[in-house]
């Protein structure tokens, strides 16, 4: 009687983790939080005007350098309030582009967020846990300042997300020399 | 009961000799697959396409403009036979401007260079009103059609007004021309089928398909049969 009722509980509870392995797997692909909400949370629903930045030239070079490739888009919508900017940008994970949303606060990073996810795996470069790392991240030498831990089995997802943190750096310095 | 198992031997080996030589056969070049390169040799012939179920490139939906082919395959964006970008939504229309080709996804506008190169997507945190339902122009203008209404805006797409025209020339989709659906089956499925991949099938008879499998599990005990009837006339012989 005992061993039934251990076996019945036992079988609950890999059904249980199997069901939270699945459902965790489901909901990992897919839009977190739309462009508009993202911009709409980061200026209190008082989002300026937008402005693009077109890649030609210095910057074009400059951000084939940072991404080990060209950027998939002739030119960058960015939004600026002062001091802040907000950059929406996507980058290929490891075969679906993932989009992040990223705030620079001057010259360092207020926030980073991952807005869409297309991969079918890596997606745990979303947790609030991971995204802090690159909060205060300064540009350095066309490089984030400080080492960003990884994930195992999420490696392509963290070097993107490092590669946009950095363009986002760079892109928002160059449009500050030009205001 | 040796004549009743001679006969029986017999009749079966009839039966079945000429799959056991297509099994031999099949199975002698498979051993040898590497030697003659059958992994690098394709067949593509258009039935033997259809019965693998790799027929025509049938995009999701297809716009003819400016000489282009713009087409959807689930979350790929192609214009003519080149991969361009993802696509989110299902594509509802596409215009052509002075410098730009403009998509429209029912959230997004995708803006693609005259010669296909992707430019920028705009969506609602742009400025443009969602969710579209078609695209088109009037005196070259883009307008779009969304729930609450019809909007103009100018070539640079970012502010949109409110309209209540007539005459607008709307994004109608079209087939996707012979010459381009060949180039994208050929972006899609390759050459075709490589020999090794054919003859593989032959073997297991998953050419036929589930009932191939089924006959070829019963050709395998019909093989049994003839062994151990072999063997028995063999034995009784002696």
């Amino acid at each position: 009687m005992t061993n039934s009722v251990n076996r019945q509980g036992l079988v609950s509870l890999l059904t249980a983790l199997l069901l939270f392995v699945v459902t965790t797997n489901v909901s990992a692909r897919g839009v977190y939080q739309t462009n508009e909400a993202f911009l709409n949370e980061v200026y209190d629903q008082t989002v300026p005007k937008s402005d693009v930045i077109w890649l030609k030239g210095e910057v074009r070079e400059q951000v084939k350098k940072i991404l080990g490739h060209n950027y998939n888009g002739l030119r960058i919508r960015y939004w600026k309030q002062n001091n802040r900017s907000t950059w929406i940008l996507e980058e290929i994970g490891k075969e679906e582009p993932i989009t992040f949303g990223i705030v620079i606060n001057g010259d360092s990073v207020e926030k980073v967020k991952v807005l869409a996810y297309r991969e079918s795996r890596g997606w745990e470069v979303k947790h609030p846990a991971f995204t802090q790392q690159f909060n205060d991240a300064k540009l350095k030498n066309q490089a984030l300042d400080r080492n960003i831990d990884g994930i195992t089995g999420a490696t392509l997802s963290v070097r993107a997300m490092t590669a946009v943190v950095t363009l986002a750096l760079y892109l928002d310095d160059f449009v500050s020399t030009l205001s | 009961m040796n004549r009743k198992m001679r006969s029986l031997h017999r009749t079966m080996g009839a039966a079945v000799a000429v799959f056991l030589l297509v099994f031999a056969l099949t199975g002698i070049i498979l051993n040898h697959s590497a030697q003659f390169k059958l992994d690098q040799h394709y067949v593509n012939a258009d039935w033997l396409m259809v019965h693998y179920g790799i027929g025509k490139a049938k995009a999701d939906i297809s716009f003819l403009v400016d000489n282009k082919t713009i087409s959807q395959f689930d979350t790929q964006l192609f214009i003519d036979a080149r991969p361009v970008t993802h696509l989110d939504n299902p594509l509802v229309g596409a215009i052509v401007l002075e410098h730009l080709l403009v998509l429209a996804t029912e959230k997004t506008l995708i803006l693609l260079t005259p010669e296909g190169e992707f430019v920028e997507r705009m969506g609602e945190e742009a400025g443009v009103p969602v969710p579209i339902q078609n695209i088109g122009t009037f005196k070259g203008e883009p307008v779009i059609q969304t729930l609450s209404g019809v909007w103009s805006s100018n070539s640079m797409l970012d502010i949109w007004k409110p309209i209540s025209l007539q005459n607008i020339s709307w994004s109608q989709p079209g087939q996707l021309p012979e010459d381009v659906a060949e180039e994208l089956k050929t972006f899609f499925y390759d050459k075709g089928i490589t020999i090794e991949q054919l003859i593989i099938d032959i073997h297991n008879g998953r050419i036929l398909g589930s009932l191939g499998v089924w006959l070829t599990d019963f050709l395998s005990i019909i093989f049994l049969m003839l062994s151990l009837t072999g063997l028995w006339i063999w034995i009784k012989r002696r």
